[in-house]
């Protein structure tokens, strides 16, 4: 009798994803508590971090196997297998519907007049972009395919959207780790960036403060994303997607008469996109796929590029001191990064340590939008060499 | 087009790395053309607002 109970005991336990549950498993579980944690006491992009980390820990609770004996299928179930609404999320992402989707929300939402006020602070947009050769280096050093390298260097383009989208492009297999590295670090950049921006800039240079920069006329707004799209159409043909988007929802924004558009383009639509996004991307952090070698390396390898770039944007900024009357502040080097507006933002907060009477957060916001010009510039050359349409 | 080995990343970097700095100067060079466009006119916003819907 009491056989036959702990019989059917384990035979229940077997149909359960207990029985299944691993280390790993733990491990990712832990990840994703430690991303809520971050949302809710520190702050930390919240938008982003609730969704990722809630649907790692989702992903990681293992199901039963689909076949006696087979694999649990938790990773399958909410990425792989039809019928589950990850994997519908996943689908929007690989298909890259979602990626332009969010550009046009971001073209809705945000004012360009920063960027063309003050048109020599552009080259930021590029300088700050070394971290993604230095990743690419090193990932084809360590063994990556030169494409697999690529999709992984566009990480240090702290640009989620751009770097989903050169990722489908170059390397399918790596959209889980990329896009989890690529926005768990644009997420956690109030922590990677001031420690590079101190060590690299004196207190002085940190106290600089900026002459207030020229209005810009609703003309000039208008006219902008027109003149952005034909010349990225023109000679970026494989990021077009992307940048045309952008310049689309920023036109709605800008010529007043489709506030309804803009408003829901940058308000309900992204919130749903943002919603969608999160999940696909926790959905792909399932330990057995997550916890590789490979994984780790494009992790660290993703880090070094963030650091890097965020090095390259204050020195730039530097150089650019050199030849300027005008000083500027290196701290918005690092803006130029990309990653809208967080960079901006970590720029004025350090600028503000400071100096509490400095606020660097318009200045910064330039750089920061050319930086998303950069990376889309990168990633277009990249795929043109690699010979990828 | 390029090699897939160390010798091609890095080519490609270099390329890649200098060309973004050219064609984003060129956009901060078309941007600095921009306040020329004001001597076309101006808009009124609050007459561009009430036009629409």
């Amino acid at each position: 009798m009491f056989d036959q109970v702990l019989f059917f005991f384990n035979a229940l336990l077997q149909q359960t994803g207990a029985a299944n549950f691993t280390w790993g498993n733990l491990v990712m579980i832990i990840i994703g508590g430690t991303m809520i944690y971050l949302a809710i006491a520190k702050h930390y992009e919240p938008l982003l971090l609730i969704g990722i980390g809630f649907s790692c820990i989702v992903a990681n609770v293992p199901g039963p196997p689909d076949v006696p004996g087979g694999p649990p299928v938790s990773a399958l179930l909410y990425v792989v297998k039809e019928g589950g609404l990850f994997h519908y999320a996943y689908e929007g992402v690989a298909k890259l519907i979602i990626p332009p989707l969010i550009f046009l929300g971001v073209g809705a939402m945000t004012d360009f007049g920063p960027m063309i006020a003050n048109p020599k602070l552009v080259i930021l947009g590029a300088g700050a972009h070394l971290g993604i050769f230095v990743a690419l280096i090193l990932a084809k050093l360590v063994g990556f395919t030169i494409s697999e390298a690529g999709a992984i260097g566009i990480i240090g383009g702290a640009d989620g959207p751009m770097a989903i989208f050169v990722t489908v492009k170059l390397a399918p297999h790596l959209l889980g780790p990329i896009s989890v590295a690529a926005y768990s670090y644009m997420a956690l950049m109030p922590m990677i960036q001031p420690p590079v921006m101190k060590m690299l800039t004196t207190p002085a240079e940190r106290r600089i403060e900026m002459a207030q920069i020229r209005k810009v006329s609703k003309l000039e707004k208008i006219i902008f994303p027109a003149v952005i799209a034909i010349i990225v159409n023109l000679f970026f043909p494989p990021v077009a997607p992307l940048i045309t988007m952008l310049m689309l929802g920023n036109l709605l924004k800008e010529v007043g008469v489709t506030e309804r558009l803009a408003k829901t383009a940058g308000g309900p639509l992204m919130n749903m996109i943002i919603m969608i996004l999160t999940v696909a991307i926790g959905s792909t952090m399932a330990a057995d796929k997550f916890l590789t070698w490979d994984t780790i390396l494009i992790v660290g390898l993703g880090l070094l590029a963030f650091l890097f770039g965020t090095a390259s944007g204050v020195v730039t900024a530097k150089i650019m001191n050199l030849f300027l009357r005008n000083k500027i502040n290196p701290l918005i080097g690092s803006a130029g990064i990309a990653s809208v507006p967080i960079a901006a933002r970590v720029s004025h907060i350090v600028a503000n340590q400071a100096n509490p009477h400095n606020h660097l957060i318009f200045h910064a916001m330039g750089p920061n939008l050319a930086g998303v010009f950069g990376t889309a510039i990168s990633g277009g050359i990249m795929l043109a060499l690699l010979g990828v349409q | 087009m390029i090699p897939d080995t160390v010798y091609g990343a890095i080519l490609l970097s270099v390329i890649d790395f200098f060309l973004s700095f050219l064609v984003i100067s060129g956009i901060g060079f078309v941007l600095a053309l921009f306040p020329y466009l004001n001597q076309l006119g101006t808009i009124d916003e609050k007459k561009l607002r009430e036009g629409g819907h």
